[in-house]
């Protein structure tokens, strides 16, 4: 039962993810840089990683990226979005772990939008064999900056209310 | 908002304004760069930038009138000139691609040009 109950609300956070992810999509941010995104499925990931821990938060990650492909239909760009999945979630899953005391979760939010942003220049850079997309990295760090800085800030609010929550209906973690 | 997570976004914007300023200082060199002089709109000599040639100068005789062009480290400029205003003296040196020296009475043309820049999308990621 509450292994059943746990699935369903693992569920529930890829759907959210996937619709994150969607919306994202269709909102491109051509003022700043083409390629930035504003991360919101990170958002995702960052509250499981909180709620549930760093094993389901990547296996939402990679749920997510693979089913976002199903959905948005672009092949290449699953290269892009599971490398860059599967390295934030490792980065704030070690950030938070070990180093919790001197980041709060925008400060894990800032490193796991880094970390994306670094595998998807790094994934760009062995796809297209030209290692002067790089340049085109300090451009996307800051962008990931700000987002970065939203998204912790969205995550925090949205963490402590499912917190309250979760302590009434007894998930079991 | 903790201390280190201020620490980390001014190391980060930091870190990434010095890289911005070395990309645009360091990558985006055109790769060969060289002077194009044109004398009443045809090019007549090319010269590509080298070690070498830093001190050399090149006169420049022409129905119009005589220059004379000192080549510097990546720069470039005239040093003397029979035209009456001597606006290309003073001008002093050009270093970077898209700039000119123009000496009008003397129909001279001095242009530092860089390789074709790409127009065209060199990758597209769907």
């Amino acid at each position: 039962m509450r292994s059943t109950r746990r699935l369903i609300f693992l569920s529930l956070l890829v759907a959210i993810g996937l619709g994150l992810g969607l919306f994202e999509s269709m909102m491109p941010l051509p003022f700043i840089a083409p390629g930035a995104k504003l991360g919101l499925s990170n958002m995702v990931i960052l509250i499981t990683l909180v709620v549930f821990g760093g094993k389901d938060a990547f296996m939402v990650g990679v749920l997510k990226s693979l089913v976002l492909t199903l959905v948005t239909g672009s092949v290449t760009s699953l290269f892009y979005s599971f490398s860059g999945s599967v390295l934030s979630c490792l980065t704030m899953y070690l950030i938070y772990k070990y180093f919790s005391n001197i980041f709060s979760l925008i400060g894990v939010s800032i490193f796991g939008a880094m970390a994306h942003n670094f595998a998807q220049v790094l994934v760009a850079c062995l796809i297209m064999n030209n290692f002067r997309i790089f340049s085109y990295l300090p451009i996307l760090q800051l962008t990931s900056l700000f987002t970065g800085y939203f998204v912790g800030l969205t995550s925090r609010f949205a963490v402590n209310n499912l917190k309250k929550s979760f302590d009434k209906i007894d998930i079991s973690l | 908002m903790t201390k280190g997570d201020k620490i980390l976004i001014v190391t980060v914007i930091i870190i990434n304004i010095l890289a911005l300023w070395f990309v645009r200082n360091a990558a985006f060199n055109y790769g060969e760069k060289y002077i194009s002089i044109q004398v009443n709109g045809e090019e007549i000599k090319k010269i590509t930038f080298d070690k070498n040639m830093v001190g050399k100068q090149i006169p420049i005789k022409t129905e119009y009138g005589y220059n004379l062009i000192e080549i510097g480290d990546e720069k470039v400029r005239v040093v003397e000139a029979d035209c009456p205003d001597k606006l290309d003296v003073k001008q002093g040196y050009i270093s970077r691609v898209g700039e000119v020296i123009v000496c009008l009475p003397n129909k001279l043309v001095i242009e530092i040009k860089g390789e074709a820049v790409e127009t065209e999308i060199d990758g597209l990621s769907r």
